[in-house]
């Protein structure tokens, strides 16, 4: 009988050797004809042509990376296709550049958001008052239901109806009007089924647990309610995005010359006092709402100094921010530009991490055991950040100017050779073709840079080793003691991060639009299908090839392919390079589903 | 005293109903074999055990505390070790940092080296080489030893023998033995001549329920209840 | 349940409410003429402006949107394929019937060949797909496919015929009943007429043997396997009768709106489908009819309250949905309307995805 069952491993295995073996064949023949491809591709130019064609290639190819590579990392270990992560290099750019050409706007929203995070650092004290209401009777939660539903409807009103005043007369109001019967309806709905779901409140564990996420959501109402409608009024230096949209080229030749003056705060809106506090408020209500909301059994930490000290300093930060804005504010712009560009990349990477963990912890977390709803999450999370964009920055496209260090024109320029990038020009000659030091020369460098630290992360640290072998076997992770929804948070937000790096750097090359995000995830959703969804250097290489493959296509149409069979040269259009991308990757999917580098999946 | 106590649980996954009532007690220090056909709930029961597929109703005990509902990461970080069944070990990683990987405070990997390369001497000599790499037996070695790596008060050990050659099934249970004075041992296996050597007592699972259990001393010489709860080796019927 | 035939008669009263909404839409436009316009029931059939001509293209909107929403409905919510390429399926239809009228003055009843034969073409290209990729991969396929389609008909390369990033424009009706401008009503009947007959369709086809195995392979496609069947041929069946909706949702597209824009082939439009059976209800079918006339409903008026922050709260909206209502309207409406927990369990079942998308 032992043998019987052992007779089907041996032929399986040996199935499987098989198996393996024609999968490389066809991965190897891949790689040959793409290899072929591109030689006979780069024959084809002109020697002075071709260096440059592989350097721009890179330029777009590091960027494509910089999405790709958290993409593929989310995806690898936790099943999920981020498709909000073009979005995030959107925002990434836009926020970059806000920091870059117009930082006192950023110290003004930077204020009302640090005041609520902060509260946010003492969680240990949120979890311990969540399980304090977890104990009030049913009284309470009615009342604070209520509450939560008459603020938002009074933060509504505050907002909405009453901005209507400037609004043309007559339209809006009755607009306004409608608006106001829905919602006031909605608000007698909710609070009928509040009553009901409170009459029917037994006792149960059931009926505790659903009455605590009625209430959590009400706290979050309030808190939320309270927090939006103080940063409407709070003192923002109020700045139009169609000022910038008149003129682009004026406002960065201002910028560069650093003779751009920070506008003069308006003093609109709330004393600053009352709008701190009502900030502080909102934030301690949402992070009380959010800890009540998980039902976690553990036990809460101890709120130690640390927590306070946190608390304290960004607080400190905030009102610290709002009193000497004025002076920092000169200080800044009276920077360079290069320096200017640094702090736009640390703040942008920075949120986009943020934004990252945010997302995970509050949409993608709740439907891990709903892979397909993710995936709709995030689509419906990158619709938003698109619709926000163009709230907060409109809809005209923007130019970034290049910062200082890459831009140098004049003397000595352009520079020569290798050492050229070193030069401060803006453009460099190598081997005949001309580059642009900021394009083909850092961009391209940063984008070296990050793999080569991801790449040491995951091999060298010890978080690295346990997101790989999550990619394998999340469960068996779990096993062993290790909180993997945790590393989960910090992958997505670290790669939300790369993303929003890669925004700020592609801004200054290819300028900022809404459509950027889109562009750029269906370029890395490209790598990654080329490269093997699930493996890092398969990101890579598919990015890579992605960039060059689009840039190659760009220069030929420009010089135009002889076709044997052709009387004129084929010239493609440069609006159909995209598809060759896609169709490379279709191609690829097709014929090997796992991808150049990827494990193939039985 | 038990150190782990299971009493009445009931585990779905998804919508399927799999343990339907497993009453399992594991005295400190010794070896306990789960029992059961194929498919009868003893790799749910262990994952049970661990939170990886919860249970529904019914307490899982751990040396007197009640860790039903808790995080997985959790308790096996309060001592619990796991050898899943198929040698699910990271095949991505290489076999020290599959062994790296289960330290739950640095160095514990440093402090029982010897042990475990005392237990399994190959490991040593693959440090360096890739999971992919192993060979089947050296796989399970690996699998086994990294439960060992953190102080383990408790190991759930799932079908260790599962596709050895009898040479190094004789190995395995030598090392399961040696290991066993320092950890509590819930053990599944399949290969009823290996179970009965090695543990003191037994529980059988049956469609999901534990329906038999106390010493194995006594289970040996029952020749009626091997052949219709174990099926006397026609494994293979799912 | 039974074997015997239903008769005709049976079958109408068993979808009494169905009859009632159609005599309700045929009675829509006569009632707003009256009552919001003050107008008599004439003006309707003499094509006057006023509310009752706007409601009623509004309402077209909804039937055409309901024809595109069913034919994904079919593929994502019942058996299960995750297709990001839908818009293609809507777009061929539009762009082809359209090109095919204006460029090559065909007669609209070829034409409307040429479109079927298009639509079972890219079903076909599709399918081809299935035959390598599943999961997500298939998701990035179809993705990969319908942007290629998105964006080669943007392209400068075919203005003479798809007008790049304008957009077709310059269709006119071929026949008087496809003539939205000067018989709004005709074209009222025709579009819900086509609506609820793919509905019926659509009904029946899950009640069939097939519908069952299209259930089956969302469920567990290795089980249906196993159980004998090619599954690969019912997979494409679903294509081919998705595709063929949503390209008939395209022509009438095309025949109501005076500009075919690309964007109805790009991502956005695939993700209006997606919406709108996350409100109905995913795999519910009628939930497709439900979600398009709210869907829409909730666009025209957020767009006239909010302006251009209507989309922002569009985007919010689906979010929660997506968190809090994953089972839309229809599918919540019917677990309330069963016996509680037993429904919600069966419902739950019937919902959560049998496998993981990477396999
Ligand atoms: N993910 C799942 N979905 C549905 N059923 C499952 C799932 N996992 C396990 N089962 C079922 O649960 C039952 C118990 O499985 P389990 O793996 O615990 O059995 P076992 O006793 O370990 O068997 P073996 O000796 O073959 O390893 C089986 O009938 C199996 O089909
Ligand atoms: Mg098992």
């Amino acid at each position: 009988m032992t043998t019987d069952t052992k007779q089907p491993e041996k032929v399986s295995k040996q199935r499987q050797r098989a198996d393996w073996l024609l999968e490389n064949r066809a991965r190897v023949s891949v790689l040959a004809a793409l290899a072929f491809l591109f030689i006979v591709a780069l024959a084809g130019l002109e020697s002075k042509d071709w260096f440059p064609t592989i350097m721009q290639g890179l330029s777009v190819g590091a960027l494509t990376f910089l999405v790709a590579s958290g993409l593929s990392l989310i995806f690898g270990l936790m099943d999920v296709l981020s498709l909000a992560h073009g979005e995030i290099f959107m925002l990434g750019a836009y926020v970059g550049w806000t920091v870059y050409t117009r930082f006192d706007t950023t110290v003004d929203a930077t204020v009302p958001l640090l005041l609520v995070i902060a509260p946010f650092t003492l969680m240990p004290l949120w979890q311990r008052m969540a399980r304090w209401l977890r104990t009030l009777g049913r009284k309470w939660h009615f009342g604070i239901w209520i509450l939560g539903l008459g603020v938002v409807y009074a933060a509504w009103y505050v907002i909405f109806a009453a901005g209507d005043a400037d609004a043309i007369e007559g339209e809006v109001s009755g607009a306004g009007a409608g608006v106001t019967i829905i919602v006031s309806l909605l608000f007698v709905a909710a609070a009928y089924g509040l009553y009901r779901k409170w009459r029917s409140n037994d006792g149960s564990v059931e009926s505790v647990k659903e009455a605590m996420s009625l209430t959590s959501w009400s706290l979050l109402a309030l808190g939320g309610g309270a927090a939006i409608t103080a940063m409407t009024k709070f003192p923002l230096v109020i700045w139009d995005a169609e000022d910038f949209a008149k003129s682009p080229s004026n406002f960065a030749v201002q910028v560069d010359l650093g003779t751009l003056a920070p506008l003069p705060a308006d003093s609109f809106g709330w004393p600053a006092l009352v709008a701190f506090v009502v900030l502080l408020l909102g934030g301690s209500l949402i992070a009380l709402a959010l800890s009540s909301l998980q039902t976690a059994i553990g036990d809460v930490a101890p709120l130690t100094r640390k927590h306070w000290t946190g608390f304290v300093a960004m607080v400190g930060l905030a009102i610290v921010l709002h009193l000497t804005k004025a002076s920092l504010n000169e200080w800044v712009f009276g920077l360079s530009t290069t320096w200017r560009f640094f702090l736009a990349i640390a703040v942008a990477t920075g949120l986009g991490f943020a934004v990252g963990a945010f997302i995970e912890v509050v949409l993608i977390r709740p439907l891990y055991d709903r892979p397909i709803y993710q995936l709709m999450i995030t689509l419906g999370v990158g619709f938003i950040l698109i619709e926000l964009v163009r709230e907060v920055w409109g809809r005209p496209e923007f130019t970034m100017a290049r910062p200082a260090a890459f831009n140098g024109t004049g003397e000595g320029c352009p520079g020569q050779g290798l050492g050229g990038f070193f030069s401060g020009c803006s453009t460099v000659e190598v081997f005949g073709g001309r580059l642009r030091v900021y394009n083909e020369g850092f961009v391209v460098l940063v984008g070296a840079l990050v793999l080569i630290g991801v790449t040491l992360l995951l091999k060298k640290t010890r978080i690295g080793m346990v997101i790989r072998a999550g990619v394998q076997d999340p469960e068996m992770v779990e096993a062993l003691g290790i909180n993997v929804r945790r590393v989960f948070t910090l992958v997505f937000a670290m790669g939300s991060g790369l993303a929003a790096l890669g925004g700020v750097l592609a801004a200054p090359s290819i300028g900022l639009s809404s459509g950027m995000g889109a562009t750029f995830l269906l370029g890395a959703i490209v790598a990654l299908a080329i490269g093997g969804l699930t493996s890092f250097p398969g990101a890579a290489a598919g990015a890579l090839l992605v960039g060059l493959l689009q840039q190659i296509i760009i220069r030929f149409g420009q010089t135009g392919i002889n076709l044997p069979f052709l009387d004129e040269p084929f010239k493609p259009s440069p609006t159909v390079v995209p598809a060759a991308a896609i169709l490379l990757m279709v191609v690829i999917l097709l014929v090997l589903p796992s991808g150049l580098l990827g494990r193939s999946e039985r | 005293m038990s150190l782990l106590r299971l009493e009445e649980v009931h585990t779905f996954i998804e919508q399927f109903h799999i343990l339907e009532g497993v009453s399992i007690d594991v005295p400190e220090g010794d070896i306990v074999a789960l029992l059961g056909r194929n498919g009868a709930g003893k790799t749910t029961t262990l994952k049970t055990i661990l939170g990886l597929t919860p249970a529904r109703s019914g307490s899982v005990f751990y040396d007197g505390n009640n860790i039903t509902g808790r995080r997985s990461f959790d308790i096996a970080a309060m001592g619990i070790g796991f050898v899943p069944e198929h040698r699910a070990i990271f095949s991505d990683l290489s076999v020290e940092e599959n062994l790296l990987i289960a330290e739950r405070e640095r160095g514990d990997f440093a402090a029982k080296e010897d042990f475990i390369f005392g237990l399994f001497p190959d490991l040593k000599r693959l440090i360096r080489l890739p999971g992919t790499n192993l060979s089947g037996g050296q796989q399970q070695m690996l699998a086994v030893a990294r439960a060992l790596v953190p102080n383990n008060r408790l190991l759930l050990i799932d079908e260790p023998s599962e596709g050895l050659a009898p040479v190094l099934i004789e190995q395995m249970m030598e090392a399961i033995r040696r290991l066993s004075s320092e950890s509590t041992v819930l053990l599944v296996e399949q290969n009823f001549i290996v179970a009965s050597r090695l543990a003191q007592h037994f529980v059988i699972i049956e469609e999901g329920r534990s329906i038999m259990s106390g010493a194995m001393k006594d289970l040996v010489d029952d020749d009626e209840t091997i052949k219709r709860y174990l099926g006397a080796g026609t494994g293979g019927a799912t | 349940m039974t074997t015997l035939t239903p008769t005709p008669q049976s079958w109408l009263r068993r979808r009494r409410g169905l009859l009632a909404m159609v005599a309700l839409l045929i009675a829509f436009p006569f009632l707003v003429s009256i009552i919001v316009d003050g107008q008599g029931l004439g003006a309707v059939i003499a094509n006057d402006q006023g509310n009752a001509r706007f409601l009623q293209g509004l309402a077209i909107e909804i039937f055409i949107l309901a024809i595109y929403a069913l034919s994904y409905d079919l593929i994502l919510g019942v058996t299960g394929l995750l297709s990001f390429g839908h818009a293609m399926f809507f777009a061929v239809g539009a762009y082809t019937f359209g090109i095919m009228l204006k460029t090559h003055e065909m007669q609209w009843v070829a034409a409307l060949v040429v479109v079927l034969i298009a639509a079972i073409l890219q079903a076909f290209l599709f399918g081809v797909v299935l035959v390598r990729v599943k999961g997500i991969a298939f998701a990035l396929v179809t993705l990969g496919l319908a942007s290629v389609f998105w964006i080669v008909i943007q392209s400068s390369d075919l203005q003479q015929w798809a007008g790049a990033e304008i957009g077709l424009q310059g269709v006119r009706a071929p026949v008087w009943f496809l003539d939205t401008t000067n018989e709004r009503f005709a074209f009222y009947l025709v579009t819900m007429t086509l609506m609820i007959l793919c509905y019926v369709l659509y009904l029946r086809i899950i009640d069939s043997p097939s519908g069952k195995v299209f259930h089956a392979i969302r469920e567990n496609e290795d089980r249906a396997l196993m159980l004998g069947y090619n599954t690969f041929w019912f997979k494409l069946l679903v294509l081919v009768i998705a595709s063929v909706t949503a390209s008939l949702g395209g022509v009438l597209h095309t025949m109501h709106q005076p500009i075919v824009t690309p964007n109805i082939a790009g991502l956005g439009f695939t993700v209006t489908a997606l919406l709108i059976i996350l409100i109905g209800g995913v795999g519910t079918i009628t939930g497709a009819l439900v979600g398009a006339a709210v869907y829409r409903l909730l666009q025209f008026y957020l767009d006239r309250w909010f302006g251009a922050a209507s989309e922002l709260l569009i985007g919010l909206a689906y979010v929660v949905l997506v968190l809090y209502l994953p089972y839309g309207i229809v599918g919540t409406w019917r677990a309330k309307a069963a016996k509680r927990k037993e429904g919600w369990e069966r419902l739950r079942t019937l919902l959560s995805p049998g496998e993981r998308p990477t396999s």
